[in-house]
Parts: C-alpha cells; sequence; structure tokens
C-alpha cells in the first residue's frame, strides 16, 4: 500500500479578494522543511492593482459600524485559531475589541471661547502599506493588519517570500471570515523590491514598519521616497505587545470639527 | 437679485483716516536671540513695511555657526534648566508670558500690522489675543503631563527646531513656542524673513519675564539658516509651517534622522453653501474665508461651491458686500484688507489671476476704496465660471482670490470639496441638522467649520491631512507632537 501523497498548496497573492498569481510570472523559491516552495514574486504592477482595490474598499469599510468591524476581526481570530495558530488568534480578539472603543480614548471635546460644540475625533488615513519583519511571524503580520484595519484603513501587507506559508494561512482565513474585498492585501516577494514599487506609487498614505524588516539603506530610501506624497511613516518595532491606544491613533488623523450651537455667528468670532 | 434700492457703496464710503498712533521701538538692526542675549549677526537683507514699501530694519541672516551657537544653547538649557524644572514652575513662566504679551498687546499688534501688512483690527484683536492665550492655555499643561496618555510615561524630547512662516508670524510662533516649552523641550525657531519684528519684541518679552537663558532662541535669515537649522544633528524634533514643497524637501532630508516631524502645509480649502444656509452670515462667512489677513492663509476658504439654484442670489450679497470692504492703510483702523506681504507674493497672486482668466474664468473685482498709489496692495477678487479641473482650484494662491464653482446635490459637493491633494480645512453652511453633521463628517481634511470660517482657538487642535502636512497644533492633540511616549 502506497503512503498517502499530501495535496500542496500553491502560493498566491490576495488581492481584491481574490487568489491571484503575479501577472509578472515569477516566482522565489523558498526552502521549508517540506521541500522548495515558489512564492509569487509580487511586481509594480501587482502593487498598483492591489493599491486600488484597497483605495476603492477603505471609505466603505471605515463607514461600517465599528461593532460589524470588531465582529470581522473577531472571527479572523476563530479562523487562526483552527488554523492552529493561537497566539495570533489571540492578538486578532485583542484588537476586535478595540474597535468600538478607541474612538472613545482618542476623541476630544474642545471648551473653545465660541458659541460651537468642538469636537475632535479620528479618521483612518486612508490606505497603509505594511511591511512585516519575517522574524515576527505569523503574530507580526496579524498585529499590521489589525492595528490598520481596526482604525478604518485598508492595508497592503507586504510579506518576505520565506513567510509564505504562513501568509497562504492568513490568506485563507481573511477569505474565510467576511471581510469586504479589498480591506486586506497580501503580496510576496522580495521586501526590499516590494518597498522599492510602494515608494514609486501615489496613493500610499502611510508605510508601516513591523519589527525591523528592512535594512538601513533601504528603510532610508524608503523615508526619503515617502517624502514625495508626504507619507506619514509609523513604526510598530514590537509586535510582541499589541499596539497601544496611543500608537492606534498613529494610523489615524484628528479631525477637528466646530459645530455651530447657536444662531450662525457669520465669520466674526468672539475672539 | 439687487434690491430695487441698493445704495451705491462704491465711493459712498469716505472715512476720514483713524490711524493707530501707539509708539513701537524698532532697533535699525536685528541679530539673534540667542542664550538669552541679543547678538549682532552679519549678511544683512531689509525687512520692509509692505504698505509703504519703507525699510523698517536691517536684519542678520544667520549661518551654520550661529545656528549651532542657539542650538547648543538650547541643549544646555534643556539638560540643566528647563527639562529638569519642575512642570508648575515652568507653568508659571508660560503664564506670565501670557500675561505679559497682554501688557504688550497693543505694540506686539502695531508691530505686525507694519511688517506683515495685515489690518490692525485683526493683530489687534485676533493675532495676538490668540497668540497670548495660547500660552496661557499650555501653560495649564505644564504640570499635567503625566496625564496627558493615560497609563504611559512621557518625557519631553529635548530641542525643537521650528521654521514659522509671515502669515501669522507671532501667532504661529505662539502655537510653536507654547506646546514645546510646556512639555518641557527648549527651542530654535526661525521666523519668516520678511517678519521678524514680533518675534524680537517676544524675545524681550522672555527677557523680562525671567525665561531662562537658551530656553527660547530666534534666529534670523530665510531658507538657507532653515537648513542648518533643520539639519542640525542634536534637535530631536522639527516643526514647520509653510509651503507644501519646502515640507516636501524638510520632509525628505530629515529621512533616517530619527527626527520627529510635523508640517502644517498649504491647503485649498472648499467653503460650501447650501441653499438652505442663512445666506447673510454665509456671506460674512465666506469674505472672512477668503479675505482675512488678504487670504494669507494657509486654511483659507478659496475654493466657494455654491448650491446652483441659490447661486446668482448669493453672488450678488456676496459682491455688494466686497463692495463695503476697505483697502488700504494696515494701521487704519477702518481697513478690512491690508497689504500683500511681498513684491514676490503680489506677482504669484496676479500670474494666478491671470492663469484663471486664460482658463476661461471671468474675473470680478470690487472695493469700497480705490487701491493706494504707494505699497503692495491686491483687490478682492473673484474668480466666476470655475470648475474643478481649473488651476485656480486645484492650487494654493495665498491671496485675496476666490474660486467661485456650484454643485447640484449634497454629494457632488462633497466630491469637489474632496477633489484635491490638500486636506486642511472646509467650511459647511446650512441650516438643516443631519445635512450640516453628514457634510461636514464626510469631508476628508482636518478642520471643518460648521457655519463658520477661520475660527481658532488654544483649545481646538489644527492641522491638516494628506498634502496638508500631519500632526496638530492646539488642544490635547497637539502636545503629541513634542512628547517621548513610553
Amino acid at each position: 500500500m502506497t503512503a498517502r501523497l499530501a495535496v500542496w498548496r500553491t502560493p498566491k497573492l490576495y488581492i481584491g479578494g481574490q487568489f491571484v498569481r503575479s501577472e509578472s510570472g515569477q516566482t522565489v523559491a523558498v526552502a521549508t522543511a517540506e521541500g522548495i516552495l515558489h512564492a509569487c514574486r509580487g511586481s509594480r504592477k501587482d502593487l498598483r492593482d492591489a493599491t486600488e482595490h484597497a483605495r476603492a474598499a477603505q471609505p466603505k469599510w471605515a463607514a461600517r459600524a465599528a461593532l460589524n468591524r470588531g465582529q470581522i476581526l473577531y472571527r479572523l481570530g476563530e479562523m487562526l485559531e483552527g488554523r492552529g495558530a493561537g497566539e495570533a488568534a489571540d492578538r486578532a480578539v485583542h484588537h476586535a475589541g478595540w474597535a468600538d472603543k478607541v474612538t472613545a480614548l482618542l476623541s476630544t471635546l474642545n471648551p473653545v471661547s465660541a458659541t460651537y460644540v468642538n469636537y475632535t475625533m479620528i479618521r483612518p488615513v486612508g490606505v497603509i502599506a505594511a511591511v512585516v519583519d519575517p522574524a515576527t511571524g505569523m503574530l507580526g503580520m496579524v498585529e499590521a493588519l489589525a492595528a490598520a484595519t481596526v482604525m478604518g484603513n485598508s492595508v497592503l501587507l507586504l510579506v518576505a517570500a520565506e513567510s509564505v506559508d504562513d501568509a497562504t494561512t492568513l490568506a485563507e482565513c481573511i477569505a474565510t471570515s467576511d471581510w469586504p474585498a479589498g480591506v486586506v492585501q497580501i503580496v510576496t516577494g522580495t521586501l526590499s523590491e516590494l518597498v522599492g514599487h510602494v515608494n514609486g506609487l501615489d496613493d500610499i498614505d502611510t508605510l508601516l514598519r513591523v519589527g525591523t524588516p528592512l535594512d538601513a539603506e533601504v528603510a532610508l530610501a524608503a523615508e526619503q521616497a515617502g517624502a514625495r506624497t508626504i507619507r506619514r511613516l509609523v513604526d510598530l518595532p514590537n509586535p510582541s505587545i499589541p499596539a497601544t491606544p496611543e500608537q492606534l491613533g498613529r494610523l489615524a488623523e484628528a479631525k477637528t470639527v466646530w459645530m455651530s450651537a447657536y444662531e450662525p455667528q457669520g465669520g466674526a468670532a468672539s475672539y | 437679485m439687487t434690491p430695487p434700492h441698493e445704495l451705491r457703496l462704491s465711493g459712498a464710503l469716505d472715512l476720514a483716516p483713524a490711524p493707530e498712533r501707539t509708539p513701537v521701538h524698532i532697533p535699525p538692526r536685528l541679530g539673534h536671540f540667542i542664550d538669552g542675549a541679543f547678538v549682532d549677526g552679519s549678511d544683512t537683507f531689509d525687512t520692509i513695511n509692505p504698505a509703504t514699501g519703507d525699510v523698517l530694519a536691517k536684519v542678520c541672516a544667520a549661518g551654520a555657526e550661529e545656528v549651532d551657537a542657539a542650538v547648543r544653547a538650547a541643549d544646555r538649557a534643556f539638560r540643566e534648566v528647563w527639562g529638569p524644572m519642575d512642570g508648575a514652575a515652568r507653568g508659571k513662566v508660560l503664564y506670565r508670558i501670557a500675561r505679559r504679551m497682554q501688557e504688550r498687546s497693543r505694540e506686539l499688534a502695531v508691530l505686525e500690522s507694519m511688517d506683515n501688512g495685515k489690518p490692525i483690527r485683526e493683530s489687534r484683536d485676533v493675532d495676538v489675543p490668540l497668540a497670548a492665550n495660547h500660552f496661557f492655555y499650555y501653560a495649564g499643561w505644564a504640570d499635567k503631563l503625566s496625564y496627558a496618555v493615560p497609563g504611559r510615561t512621557v518625557r519631553p524630547l529635548g530641542v525643537a527646531a521650528q521654521v514659522i512662516p509671515w502669515n501669522f508670524p507671532l501667532l504661529m510662533m505662539a502655537w510653536k513656542l507654547a506646546p514645546a516649552l510646556a512639555m518641557g523641550n527648549t527651542v530654535v525657531i526661525k521666523p519668516a524673513e520678511t517678519t521678524p519684528l514680533t518675534a524680537r519684541l517676544l524675545c524681550e518679552v522672555f527677557q523680562e519675564v525671567g525665561l531662562p537663558p537658551g530656553v527660547v532662541n530666534v534666529v534670523n535669515g530665510a531658507g538657507a539658516t532653515g537648513g542648518h537649522l533643520v539639519g542640525h544633528p542634536i534637535p530631536r524634533k522639527v516643526a514647520f509651517t509653510g509651503s507644501t514643497g519646502v515640507g516636501k524637501r524638510i520632509l525628505a532630508s530629515t529621512a533616517g534622522s530619527g527626527k520627529k516631524v510635523t508640517l502644517e502645509l498649504g491647503g485649498k480649502g472648499a467653503n460650501i453653501v447650501f441653499a438652505d444656509a442663512a445666506l447673510d452670515q454665509a456671506v460674512e462667512g465666506t469674505i472672512n474665508g477668503i479675505f482675512f489677513n488678504q487670504g494669507h492663509v494657509c486654511c483659507a476658504g478659496s475654493r466657494l461651491l455654491l448650491e446652483e439654484s441659490v447661486a446668482a442670489d448669493f453672488l450678488g450679497r456676496l459682491q455688494r458686500r466686497m463692495s463695503t470692504l476697505r483697502v488700504g492703510d494696515p494701521l487704519d483702523k477702518n481697513t478690512d484688507v491690508g497689504a500683500i506681504n511681498s513684491e514676490r507674493q503680489l506677482k504669484v497672486i496676479q500670474h494666478y489671476v491671470d492663469v484663471g482668466r486664460n482658463e476661461g474664468a471671468t474675473v470680478w473685482q470690487g472695493s469700497a476704496t480705490a487701491l493706494p498709489k504707494r505699497g503692495l496692495f491686491h483687490l478682492p477678487t473673484l474668480l466666476l465660471d470655475v470648475d474643478s479641473t481649473c488651476t485656480v482650484a486645484r492650487e494654493e494662491i495665498f491671496g485675496p482670490v476666490l474660486s467661485v464653482l456650484t454643485f447640484r446635490t449634497p454629494d457632488e459637493a462633497i466630491k469637489k470639496a474632496n477633489d484635491t491633494e490638500y486636506g486642511l480645512s472646509c467650511g459647511v453652511w446650512t441650516e438643516k441638522t443631519s445635512k450640516l453633521f453628514e457634510v461636514s463628517h464626510a469631508l476628508n481634511c482636518g478642520v471643518v467649520w460648521a457655519n463658520g470660517y477661520n475660527l481658532f482657538d488654544p483649545a481646538s487642535p489644527f492641522g491638516g491631512v494628506r498634502h496638508s502636512g500631519f500632526g496638530r497644533e492646539g488642544g490635547l492633540a497637539g502636545l503629541a507632537p513634542y512628547l517621548e511616549v513610553t
């Protein structure tokens, strides 16, 4: 009797809610315990497509009830648990709980000297490109994804080829936990190359670094390139600890509204 | 719809001059303020009164050595005096500054109007009181830092390098200094090269109230001086207010330095007027939105979005109101619109009006007075029949020029308002509450005025998104840029 042969997974990118191969047709070979895997080598065009999907999905994602976003993140935790990724599942559940609470911590009611109700609330920054240190494993990926999306952003996860197995598992969990297409993209390849591609895109609002994913030269080039589009830079250097509300706040913008409370005052305020 | 018995306002409002006469002292030569002392420098240039063209003073431009001396003084003051000082004591020094600014407010206002060109009515009633209030507000935070970020430990960063623009010289200085100092940082600040005078007087205030030497250092000069300051290795914080172009250069130059950067850059604010707005109040708000400070306001409401059904009516009211604006001597208490700060900026504004005309806009200008024969002035200007693709609807003009567009539905208004690379501010005018909230919350920008425009308060965070920069000034959110959180 022949021993059963395993059914191997084909690693793919996850873009716009679809499992797709890189349009480049190229792969990066990775040696694993089970043998060689060929991770898709994400190209500039893959990332441009991913950004378009992310941009289109973001406003609807942010407009969903915070409770609903929390439930979807919780559902991701359930799926991760089923794949034996307990630590990552715990992280998804942790951030799920922030969805309808972090706003209360980061918003203010500002006592201004005028007849207005003045409040500052938080708004997503928009589209986040998160580059994940492979040393941080599945936990680093889930931390990046959860921190970005719990604040109402959409995200491009840039994942090193060596993490392709975890990335595939994560994409499968995302695909089966009610995420609207386009909120999360997962693109594998060589991190320095992927970041180089992202530097050329105009529509990325924030570069999020999880762990220490880039060598000094690439990190410097990314920072310099980000100036072209006033791209924000946020670091989560130690994803073994969940992002604090203060850190989550860096993945959001403060928006202040002067809401008229009495008869309109025209332009003449009581300075 | 012109009322049948319209008063002919143009030329009918000749008023006797009402000049502000408070005497001010302007030293003939301005150096720098380093380690608590006024020091002379070299490489002088002139700062002029834009309303007359007269030279007000010679100003020295700081080179790398002077900037280095200022930064080292700040670093020493941070480590030895200001950083270790008890928060309550720091607060009391800031309260003294606020009080002394109030006491010397008229001097500050006159200097500001002479150097910048803004009407005395604004410098006296807006800039100076707000600047003093900013110190008063942040003074109160100095002994409460442990409550700023619940559950975390916060520390000052160290030396902050700050570069500010010429449109609100004193107010921007207060916005930059007050939160930095309250949290125990020390500062080297560079005022704009065309408006150094009120910074000089504020340094006198610092001496009077006993601010320890080195806590605030002022270096004068233009872009090169700013480059030395921003590029100096010691500062751990860079704060800049100014153009998006310079902001990008600063961001690129600080890459890899680990410096915490905040940028408050340009804008192309939309002021949206719905048919169900209180139209006369909206006219006032529109006037205030674009002609306040000659339109030299990063958050100016420089795009007027009118609901089509009231566009003609509203424009009639707006044009009548513009015909009452008095353009002229900034030191005259009746002046509504003062002088353009520099020849260069006046040329920029004139260039954009030409571009608007060439791209199909109709140019309409109005005022109650003829333009003065001397000095740098520009008539309040409407660019009519503009659409979203026009240059004058996309680029910041930074002058008294309002581009007028129309819309039919709230969705279209939101789309047009958000159709910009910038994201600093917007205004919304309607008496319908649900629409006011819906539109205010849908606008992609850092500040929204619902039935108002150009309102500022120290308790209210201000700042932009996208190409308008990042970081907030004012309120609790204004603490974060000057703190290290662990």
